[in-house]
């Protein structure tokens, strides 16, 4: 759920309680406020009445007339009492409306008086606003807001928030396309909220700082192969000039051997590490049209020798290719898949390989590998014990094939299958 | 045959100066970039190995001085970073040759005959050795009037073993040499017998001595 969201429900229920509470608290307030208005109303009006009666008391026939007013008279009530004394007393009751036909609240203020001698209970009465209506009335209106008010809040949610998070939005976009190892950085726009600007200027120094850690490490990388190749050199150079000794014996020249092929197993990795990271600082970006027929029968020749020492046999079928590419890369591509079908193959196994248009393929036999194919494809990832492997082939080829765009495929289908698509 | 090498690796220049003695190649040596614009200023070499990388300057700017003074001396650069700049960049300045370390003292061997070679003769030239002549121009090799028929591999074999003759060459000079920068598959080069068993073949078909021995478990020797 976005955050967004959540604000907006939780400030949408708030309103839609606080509504529904406000309407029996207004209608309590109302009909109290208006039973208050109507009970001084009444007050006043059987005051005034007594008042008046007593400007009548010299009539001779009052009695008659108070009968006669009773009659007429809907909201007032004078009736002879036996009773000496009727106290003051205020109800609500219920009186049948014989033309809407239905029962109506009424207020009503009893009295006792005497008039010229005689008791009479006075009864004013007046019509009480109808509770259906008024809670109907109330809730319409209620109802009417809790719309509106909805209406706003989602309204202004949309316009204004969108509009407000909108550098939020942006810089969490660029931090999912974010690749360390592309080489730019994270833009973002100055906008006057305080918080937003706080996180750009957080997330750029993050950025930048893992990026100078990532280049200070691929150029360390770079730096300690190179490094790496003076000593090597001395090496191997003391060791051809042991090499010349006339007088060596048999096992002196074994171990002289064995040092000869370390020096050259150390001499590869750090060759191949070193070409990782030139692939890695893009030191091969000139392009230019190149025969990849004419490269990949060259390099079929040269490993026809290696292959011939297991009985591999090497089939092919190559179509004229030309593509637009960096020759160093394309070769390097090439030579590793080829050198890693010889080396993973088994005796008079077998490499087949198909060069066509935008596609080369090569098959070769050997044992199912027990580790992921994604594995496969890192640095120093070895599954055989085969001790002069670099564990570097495959992720050189990986690089490459990511360097320049192309699509690399394996599959095993009782041989392994890989699939470079140019 | 005067060499100079400009190498600020002493452990390394000794090996170099002392291998190359021992091919009757006189060598003198510069530590930094100042003791070289000395030296090719006042002598004339027919070999000078350059490193790039040199502690007070880049030894291009020696190869440029060089190039200046119109000296004719070969130069074969060395270097650490094996980049395909530095390779243009020196080759476009005249230098003869590239070799990036860590390299086979019998590979620079072979290097350095091969550009003193060029230098002395004009291009125009053949090894001969005993009954064994190589034109180096056509690639035809001859025992006595016999054209011996190669592949490709096997005269890169027997040029290699030749610049090397009376010194052990290991199998892994060997394989890196007929196959360049890519050969990772160095635990498969029992290759190399087949190629070698061939060209020992050929070559005592067509009336040579055996000239290529081997020696224990370390690799070949072209040997008189």
């Amino acid at each position: 759920m976005r955050l967004l969201q959540v604000s907006l429900r939780s400030s949408l229920i708030f309103s839609l309680l606080l509504v529904v509470v406000s309407i029996p608290v207004s209608l309590f307030s109302i009909s109290a406020l208006f039973n208050e208005e109507v009970d001084e109303s009444m007050e006043l009006h059987t005051q005034q009445f007594l008042k008046h009666i007593k400007s009548y008391a010299n009539l001779d026939d009052l009695e008659t007339d108070l009968e006669v007013l009773d009659q007429l008279s809907y909201d007032i009530d004078i009736k002879p009492s036996s009773n000496q004394m009727v106290s003051r007393a205020f109800r609500t009751t219920e009186i049948y409306d014989s033309v809407e036909h239905e029962l109506r609240s009424y207020r009503e203020l009893s009295n006792g008086v005497d008039i010229k001698g005689r008791h009479y209970v006075l009864t004013v009465r007046m019509a009480l606003v109808d509770n259906k209506e008024l809670i109907l009335t109330i809730g319409l209106v209620q109802s009417f807001l809790i719309i509106l008010l909805a209406a706003g809040l989602l309204l202004l949610n949309r316009r204004i928030s969108k509009r407000l998070w909108k550098p939020f939005y942006k810089t969490l976009n660029q931090l999912k396309a974010y690749q360390l190892d592309r080489n730019e950085a994270i833009e973002t726009d100055k906008t006057n909220i305080t918080e937003f600007d706080d996180l750009n200027t957080t997330v750029r120094m993050l950025t930048d700082r893992n990026r100078k850690v990532f280049l200070d490490q691929k150029e360390f990388i770079e730096n300690a192969s190179h490094e790496l190749q003076t000593p090597i050199a001395i090496f191997q150079s003391k060791l051809d000039l042991m090499m010349q000794n006339p007088s060596m014996s048999e096992s002196e020249a074994g171990m002289i051997s064995e040092l000869e092929m370390t020096a050259q197993r150390m001499s590869r990795l750090n060759k191949n590490l070193l070409l990782l990271s030139k692939i890695d600082n893009d030191q091969f970006s000139t392009k230019e049209i190149i025969d990849v027929t004419w490269i990949t029968k060259e390099i079929l020749y040269d490993i026809k020798s290696m292959a011939d020492v297991e009985a591999i046999s090497i089939s092919h079928d190559i179509l004229p290719v030309e593509i637009m590419a960096n020759r160093t890369l394309i070769e390097v591509l090439i030579t590793n898949l080829l050198n890693n079908a010889v080396r993973h193959n088994v005796n008079n196994g077998f490499i087949r390989l198909s060069l066509n248009e935008g596609r080369l393929t090569i098959v070769n036999s050997g044992p199912k590998v027990q580790m992921p194919p994604e594995k496969m494809f890192a640095r120093f990832s070895k599954e055989s014990a085969n001790t002069s492997s670099s564990g570097l082939g495959l992720a050189i080829v990986k690089r490459v094939c990511d360097s320049c765009g192309y699509k690399l495929n394996y599959r095993y289908e009782e041989s392994h299958i890989f699939t470079v698509v140019f | 045959m005067k060499i100079l090498i400009i190498e600020d690796e002493k452990e390394l220049v000794n090996s170099m100066a002392q291998f190359l003695r021992q091919e009757s190649y006189v060598c003198e040596i510069a530590y930094s970039e100042r003791e070289a614009n000395e030296k090719i200023m006042l002598f004339d070499y027919d070999c000078i190995l350059l490193d790039i990388n040199l502690p007070d300057g880049n030894g291009l700017k020696v190869l440029e001085k060089l190039k200046n003074s119109n000296k004719t001396d070969g130069v074969i650069i060395i270097t650490a970073r094996n980049s395909v700049d530095d390779r243009v960049k020196g080759l476009n300045m005249g230098a003869d040759d590239y070799l990036s370390k860590p390299f086979h003292l019998t590979e620079l061997s072979a290097r350095v005959s091969a550009v003193i070679r060029r230098k002395r003769f004009d291009g125009n030239n053949a090894l001969v050795f005993n009954e064994i002549t190589i034109d180096l121009l056509g690639k035809v090799v001859k025992v006595k009037d016999t054209t011996v028929d190669l592949t490709r591999r096997e005269y890169d074999l027997l040029i290699f073993l030749v610049a090397n003759k009376n010194r052990v060459v290991s199998k892994n000079a060997i394989a890196e040499h007929v196959s360049g920068d890519n050969a990772e598959l160095l635990d498969k080069f029992d290759f190399l017998y087949s190629h070698m068993k061939n060209l020992k073949k050929k070559l005592a078909e067509a009336g040579s001595d055996d000239y290529i021995k081997t020696v224990y478990g370390l690799g070949y020797k072209f040997s008189t």
